[in-house]
Order: structure tokens, then sequence, then C-alpha cells
């Protein structure tokens, strides 16, 4: 059970702002509260008791998104079902779609917003994968001397382990930058203990260009979650494949770099076997969302006998 | 208590509340405005009983702070039709037949709502994934989705609105889609289940459980507990004035731990307060001195010599042995032409119905204790609580609440007497409501198996003898092991005719969650074992999986493995029946090859992949090449 004392619903972000430094200790910030409510509970925190929550779902300056040249600023309050149903969002970000569908339903997609995940920072966090192939970065806001000050880091650097972050006492994600990447074919591969519903053992995003060809890798670009204490950039396939013919021979050959990356505490051989499966798997998804014909099991099959 | 000022429209009402911010939104509807069509299944975002639209947006209430709430617009299930009118989508799962215990139906009908105003259109693979949040354990879905495309074609004007209406009967009901008196109720939210239901003045329970699998208790005290403002009582085993002890054969488990624990989760101490949260706070004021004891954990260590003796009218821990014999097992294995050995394990599982448990008791003016629980034993559960609490049979009332769900799980007097003590002690009603994990923790399972299998056979396929000895982990009490055990010997040798067999199913008591009641009762861990070593059989020679069991299959005539004679047997028409719906390919297992023509084919079906909206949006064009 969640209880507090008191539960603010700041609009402006000075106010929010304001509201967190002065907050008691023990705290806490509010989006979407898919995490925060569900670990309330009997097996996870038990009974918790947060003295103030600052429920951010209202502060004007974290709504929305803003495509600005070839970025996209996410605010902290866009949730995941927008990156499924938003068609400029779907266009620019083209393996989020897939990511979302992939993540909770179409309740939870409602309230849960991508910021939420970030902080949260599970290492199988769904949206941590593609917000590192997107070359994400994280926008903090702390008052400094009544005003409001931001500083920026990338994604990467900002999550440094299981539930850790660079966020500080005071601070406030305010939003997530990210590539605009039109034209690009993107993918999001993921598996877990059921279909719905369900926490990544292991996930992967992709981003593929072709050149105007259709038959060279313009550009790569890979990540992986859930297999380490914090997800990672598979940059030494990318360079890999950067620039060659595109050949599924090729595509299951960089596919048996990444399993001795798997340096998570459990099921090590389950998530080794995975992973090679899956970075294959992504480059043909986000190739037969450009156009490409979708390979057979017999040629896949073929490919590894 | 603190408070927050809360305005917003509720089924296009105004409502204007000062609540308590730690609420969820789902608490807020239940308790606050009693609207009790969105319910708890899970209180995780799990299973979607609790979901609601807000500013038209389908949620999940269980996962939203009530104060979320403030300046929106609510729709309930209680607010799609108006009093007495059903929509399109709830007249046609009437008419499917979808609502069966009926507790996530709200939910499911709010999620098919959704649903249909997104995309109107939406296809089947569609529905399914935006539907993808709600669970249900009755149905399969199959009448639900197809409730769904029912709706969704009357309002496109596809159907006509008869196709909304329940089937009519003819002569017969046999043979009909009879509709569900029930159904109006469920599809529309109304039908109140136990935790639905309050009572003024009603006070609320929480339970302090065992953290410990075996120990003794050495002293509670709950004085501390007792002085917090607001708590009414605290009951434990000692407020116990009768006869303590219940169980479907044996009356082995006390209302509250008595003396000891004896698996992870057992009731150690009952809190009655005016609010859930002040229980709860009270939990943690009570003080438990345990002396952990060893443990049983698995039900072969059970049986060894100088195990710890978990019941002391039990010191071997068998809670019940069935033996049955028939023919001469010798002569049968002599005369066999192969004789085949395996051994088979089932596991724990979970009924997961998605009404957790529930109940509400009080004392009327004439001195009735009554107990209101979706309780699936109600007459037995009657006259074991009257000698727990030592009165007469005519003071002591079960009322049987709307079961969301039971599948057995809810045969086991786990929570009632509780209940039944606390309304004593304070003359007040008082409801408990078991959270999930409190009843995937506390409530019985399925009962873990492992059976060692012995079966002699002649080339032809016919059965000469079984030997089948089942152990089966009951847990620490014995709630309905022994009947399990029973089904489980009188089934083993499944439907066919074997003529020399010696069965045995024996269930032992472990430090384990107890095992109880669940679909098929002791029949699954049998069939499991004797279905495989048909297949096996069939397999070692080289016989159709289905002729070698028309060859022993039971026939009128035949004599059961516990010597009835059958007057009529349906196997037969079963096996055809099976082998013609699932395209059998027909011949030994072992010659068909790797190709087969019986898999993937129409009627079977695909494994979920999400997506179904945006995959229509995927060009056709090729425009990439990718060398092979
Ligand atoms: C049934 C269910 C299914 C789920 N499925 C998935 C899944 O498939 N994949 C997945 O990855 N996750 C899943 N989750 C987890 C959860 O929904 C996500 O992590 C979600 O993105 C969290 O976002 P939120 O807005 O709800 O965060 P909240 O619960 O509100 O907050 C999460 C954390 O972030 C902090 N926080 C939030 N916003 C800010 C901010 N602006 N600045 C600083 N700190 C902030 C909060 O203080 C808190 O520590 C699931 C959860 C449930 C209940």
């Amino acid at each position: 059970m969640l209880t507090c004392d008191t539960y603010l619903m700041p609009t402006r972000l000075g106010e929010a702002l304001h509201a967190w430094s002065e907050a008691p200790a023990g705290s806490r910030l509010v989006a979407g509260a898919t995490d925060i409510l569900p670990y309330a509970r009997e097996g996870r925190g038990g009974d918790v008791h947060l003295p103030t929550m600052i429920d951010l779902s209202r502060v004007a300056e974290l709504q929305g998104y803003e495509v600005r040249g070839n970025r996209v600023r996410l605010g902290a309050n866009v949730v995941y079902q927008q990156f499924l149903e938003d068609p400029t969002l779907v266009r620019l970000l083209p393996n989020m779609p897939s990511c979302a569908v992939w993540f909770a339903d179409d309740q939870i997609r409602q309230q849960a917003t991508l910021v939420g995940n970030l902080v949260n920072a599970s290492p199988a966090g769904d949206g941590l994968p593609p917000v590192l192939t997107l070359n994400g970065e994280i926008e903090l806001a702390r008052l400094e001397s009544g005003q409001i000050a931001t500083r920026t880091m990338p994604v990467a650097d900002f999550i440094t382990g299981p539930g850790r972050t660079e966020l500080r006492d005071g601070e406030i994600a305010t939003a997530v930058t990210v590539d605009a990447m039109e034209g690009y074919g993107g993918s999001f591969q993921k598996v877990g203990m059921r279909r719905s519903l369900v926490i990544s053992a292991v996930c992967c995003a992709a981003l593929v260009k072709t050149d105007p060809s259709g038959r060279i890798f313009e550009d790569v670009r890979l990540a992986l979650g859930g297999i380490g204490p914090r997800p990672i950039r598979l940059y030494d396939i990318e360079d890999m494949l950067r620039g060659q013919e595109m050949t599924r021979e090729l595509v299951a050959r960089a596919s048996l770099l990444p399993a001795d990356r798997v340096a998570s505490r459990s099921r090590v051989a389950y998530r080794r076997a995975v992973v090679s499966g899956f970075i294959e798997a992504a480059i043909e998804d986000a190739l037969v969302a450009l156009g490409a014909p979708k390979p057979t099991p017999e040629q896949r099959e073929a490919l590894h006998a | 208590m603190p408070e927050f000022d809360i305005d917003f429209t509720v089924n296009g009402r105004p409502v204007s509340r000062r609540i308590d911010p730690s609420l969820r939104l789902l608490d807020l509807l239940r308790e606050g405005l009693a609207l009790t069509g969105a319910k708890e299944g899970c209180g995780a975002g799990e299973c979607g009983t609790c979901s609601v639209f807000i500013d038209g947006k389908l949620v999940k209430s269980c996962l939203m702070p009530a104060a979320k709430a403030q300046g929106a617009s609510i729709e309930t299930v209680e607010g799609l039709a108006r009093p007495g009118e059903l929509t399109p989508v709830q007249k046609a799962f009437h008419r499917t037949g979808a609502s069966q215990c009926g507790y996530c139906i709200p939910g499911m009908v709010m999620a098919a709502t959704s649903a249909l105003r997104e995309n109107p259109d939406a296809g089947l693979e569609e529905l399914k994934e935006r539907m993808g949040g709600n669970i249900c354990r009755c149905t399969g879905y199959t009448k639900i989705i197809e409730a769904v495309e029912i709706a969704r074609d009357v309002v496109a004007g596809k159907l006509p609105q008869t196709a909304l209406d329940p089937e009519g009967v003819g002569a017969s009901w046999i043979g009909h889609n009879t509709a569900r008196l029930d159904a109006p109720s469920k599809v529309s939210g109304r039908l109140a289940y136990a935790g639905d239901m309050v009572m003024p003045g009603m006070l609320h329970m929480q339970v302090l459980r065992s953290p410990h699998a075996h120990a003794r208790i050495v002293r509670i005290d709950t004085s501390e507990a007792e002085a917090l403002p607001g708590v009414a009582c605290v009951v434990t085993a000692d407020d116990v004035p009768g006869e303590d002890g219940f169980g479907v054969f044996v009356h082995d488990q006390p209302v509250m731990a008595r003396g000891k624990v004896r698996h992870v989760g057992e009731a150690v101490a009952a809190v009655a307060a005016e609010s859930v949260r002040i229980a709860r706070e009270a939990l943690k004021l009570i003080r438990v001195e345990y002396e952990e004891l060893p443990g049983l954990y698995d039900p072969e260590d059970a049986l060894k010599p100088g195990a710890p003796v978990i019941h002391d009218y039990c010191p071997d821990n068998v809670v019940k042995h069935i033996p049955v014999r028939k023919g001469d097992i010798e002569a049968g294995f002599a005369a066999a032409d192969v004789i085949i050995e395996d051994e088979f394990a089932t596991q724990q599982v979970e009924h997961a119905y998605l009404e957790p448990e529930a109940g509400l008791a009080y004392v009327d003016h004439d001195d009735v204790v009554t107990v209101i629980s979706p309780s699936q034993n109600i007459t037995h559960h009657r006259h074991m609580l009257a000698d727990i609490l030592a009165r007469p049979i005519n003071k002591v009332r079960f009322i049987m609440s709307p079961v969301g769900g039971g599948f057995g799980g809810k045969e086991d007097m786990i929570y009632q007497g509780m209940l039944a003590l606390a309304a004593l002690k304070t003359h007040r009603p008082i409801r408990l409501i078991f959270t999930r994990e409190e009843s995937i923790a506390c409530s019985a399972k399925r009962h873990p198996s492992r059976t060692r299998y012995r079966m002699g056979l002649t080339n032809d396929g016919r059965i000469t003898a079984i030997e089948f000895s089942l152990l089966a982990d009951g847990g620490a009490y014995g709630m309905s092991s022994e009947g399990v055990m029973r089904k489980a010997a009188i089934l083993s040798c499944g439907p066919y005719e074997v003529d020399n067999l010696k069965v045995d199913t024996k269930v032992v008591y472990t430090n384990n969650t107890p095992s109880g009641a669940f679909r098929t009762f002791g029949g699954m861990q049998a069939q499991f074992a004797t279905e495989s070593m048909m297949d096996i059989a069939a397999e070692r020679l080289g016989l159709d999986p289905f002729e070698i069991r028309r060859r022993n299959m039971m026939r009128a005539g035949s004599l059961t493995h516990t010597q009835q004679k059958l007057n009529s047997a349906a196997i037969d028409r079963v096996l055809d029946a099976a082998e013609a719906s699932s395209g059998w390919e027909p011949g030994a297992p072992t010659v068909r090859g790797s190709t087969r023509g019986d898999l993937a084919g129409p009627g079977t079906r695909q494994p979920c992949t999400l997506g179904a909206r945006f995959a229509t949006a995927g060009a056709d064009i090729e425009t990439v090449k990718v060398a092979s």
C-alpha cells in the first residue's frame, strides 16, 4: 500500500522545482505512477510511505514534443502510446512504435512515460535500447538561486546501473532529445515470460538505412537491453555492417558477435542464445519495414546449418 | 489524515470531494462513490478488471493516484448504458455466453468498448492486441472475442440487430446456447461480489502472516496493536471458543496458527480496524516470537525415517494412501512382450481466479453469525464453523456470494473463521479482501506429483499389466488431499481396460503451501502419466497412437480399475472426434518423417505477434534487396 501526506500537482516547472527542493526527505516525483504504485506492494517495497508526492503530469513545460532540425525534443510527459499513434513520431522515430507495441498494454501506455522508464533505469526497461540507438540525451532541470538551470547528458551516461542514474537531488528530468530518423527502418525484439504485459528478459532495438540502390547498408544502429546492469549500444557491429553489401550471410555473421557481452547475473546461457537471434531478427525486421522481403524459415536455417 | 480537494465528473455527473490523496482512482470509485463495477483483481496493472475511461482513454484505475482525476471526465462500466439498458457490446457478451464467473467482464466490456471506439473497423488481430491488457481465466477468450466481433459488425450494419439477441431454445435446452440469466448483471457491472459489499459501521480486516515455513510460536503480543486508535480488535487462535480445526476431510487446520506455523503465509493474527490503512499499521505493531523448526520441502523427504513431524496426530506424515488392486500383475507382466518404465512429474499450479478471496461477516440481531463469501462449499463450512465457534448450527449462517472464479481454489475455509471471530468480538460487520499476493501465497494449489510407471504390453499393443505409484505433495494441511488422491487412483490408468493393475496414490504433509482442489481433482496428474505412456508405447511398438488407444479402450461391459461394470462407454467416439478434428495423419509416430501435414492447419491458433495496427501500414513495394 502506498501512502503519502501531501500530493502536489504543480502546473509550471518553476513551481515543481521549488516544491521538489523543499520536499521532505523520502519524497518522490510521480509521472505515470506505473512503476511507483506496483512497487508499493508485498514482495517488493511493501507498504511505502512518501511524505510528499509531486505529480509532474500537469506541468506545462513537460508536455508534448518539438521537432528541431534533425532532432526531436520529447517532453518528459510524453507517454508510450504516443509513439504508436502520433504520425509524426511514428515517422521520425521508426523503432519506437514496435518498442511501444510490446510495452505493457494500450492502457498502461496511456500513463507510462518514456522519461519515467529511463529514470527507473531497470536493466530490462524497454525504452532504453531504442533511445540509445536514437542518440538520446536527457535534459535535467534544477533551481539555482531561484532560477531554472538545466544540464544535458547522453542517456548512455545518465543510466549508471540497475535503478541508478546521474539524477541529482532537486533535479527533474524535463525532456529527452533524440535523432529524427526519417527514412530508416526500425524494429524492436523482446522476449519475456509471456507476450503481453511483461518485462523483457532481453530486448534489442535496431535502425537501418540503405543506400539509394537498396543494396548497401548506409547506416545501422543496434542496442541491447536486459543483458547486464545497463543497456549497451553495439558500435562494433554497426561498423562491421556500415557501407557493406547487405547479404543474409553478413547479417548472420554479425549476429554471432555480441553473445559474449551478456553480463547478467542470471540465465546467462539463455540470454546469449537469444541475443544472436535477436540481432539477426532486428536487422531483418528493420529491412522488412523498409520493404525487403521477409526471409523464409528455410533461408534462415540454411544460414545457420 | 491528509486531504486533497478534487472535482471531476463521473458518468456525466459532477463530483466534488475531499479525499485522502493516498487513494488510487480505483479506491475512490469503489469506496468513495460506490461504483463497484471496476474490480481489483491484482492491484498491479496486470489484469484489467479495474479499467475505466479517463478523458476518453482507457486506463487501469489501480495504477492511478486518485488525484490525477482532478478536472477529468471519468466513465465507468456503470455509465456505458442507461440503467436497464445494455450497449451492443454488452448484449453481444450476453449473446455469446462470454461471461462466466463474470469478475473480469466489466473490465473486458470496457476494453472491448475502447477497442471499437479507437477503431470501429478493427480486425481480429487488432482486437486481440487492444484487449491484451485484460485477463480472463474462465473462457479462454474465444467467446469474448466472438462477442466483440459481433458487436462491431452490428454497429457497422454488417449484421442485423437480431444478431445480438440471445439464441432461442427449441423444444429442448440441450444442444442450444441457452442465455445465462445472470449475464446482464455481469456485463453491466451490477453484480456484487463479496468484496463489493459494504455494511454500515463496517470494519476492515488485515492479516498477519507467517514468514516461516515451520516454526513454534513462542509468544504473540498484540497489546500495542490493540492500543492503536481505530483498531477494534485483534484476533488470534486464543479467541477460538470451540474445537478449532477445519478441512475437507481431516480437520487439521486451525482458524489461525495454533502453537506453530506450518507454511509461509499462514495466518497468525488478524486485526479489525476502521480502515485498511489503520489495520495495516496495526499489523506492524504485533510482536510474534518464533522458534524455527526443521522443515520438509520435498515429499520424498517426508517419508524418510526420522523426518520432522508436521502434525502430531500424523507421525508418518502420510495424509492418505489409496491402494487399488485388480488381477495379478506378476502374471500380467509375465505375459508382456515389452515392459516400459518411466517417471513423470507435475508442478504446483495456482488457480489465479480473478476474484481474490473476500468475505464479509456480521452478527445479526438474533445472534446469528453470518459469513458472506465466495465459498465453494458453504454447507460444510457452516458445520465446521459451528464447532469452531461452539455454537448451535442455527446460530451460524453462510451466504455464498458470486464466485469470481474458483476452479476448486475456494473450497477451503481459510479466512471465514477469522472474520466470524472478529464479528463476534466486536459485534460489528467486518470485511476482508485478500491482495493478489496474499491469494497466491496462502490459498491451496494443485498438488505437485511424481509418478513411477511400469506398463506391460503385447506386441500388438494390448496392455497386460500396469504398476502405478504416485506421490503427491500435500503441503502443510490436508484440505482436499484425500479426495484428490482417491480420484487420481480411480482414474489412474485412464479409460483403458487393464486386467492386472497395482495402483498406489499417496499424499504427504510438507511445509510447502497447502495443496487442495483444482480442476480435474487429481485426474490431470494421473492422466499426464498414463497418456504419455500410451504415446511412448505407440512409438515403441510402431503403432498409431489412436490405434493403440482403441485396442485398449473401455467398452460397454468393461470392468473399471475399481471393478465397476460399465453400461456404456464413450471413449470410442471421443477418439474418433479428436482424430477427425485434429486432422491427424495416421501412422506410428516414427514413420512420419520430418514434414507432417497435420500441423498448423485450419483451426490451429497462430502465435501472437503484436503490431497488427501498423503491419498494414508496411508497404508491399520492394525497395530493398538483400542478397542471399
Ligand atoms: C503491468 C505493467 C507492465 C509493464 N510493462 C513494461 C514493459 O513492457 N516494459 C517496460 O520497460 N516497463 C514496463 N512497466 C514498467 C513501467 O510502466 C515503466 O517503467 C514506465 O515507463 C514508467 O513510467 P511512469 O511515467 O509510469 O513512471 P513513474 O512510476 O511515475 O516513475 C518512475 C520513476 O521515475 C521517476 N520520475 C518520473 N518522472 C520523472 C522526471 N520527470 N524527472 C525525474 N524523475 C522522474 C519517479 O520518481 C520514479 O522513480 C510495466 C509496468 C506495469 C505495472
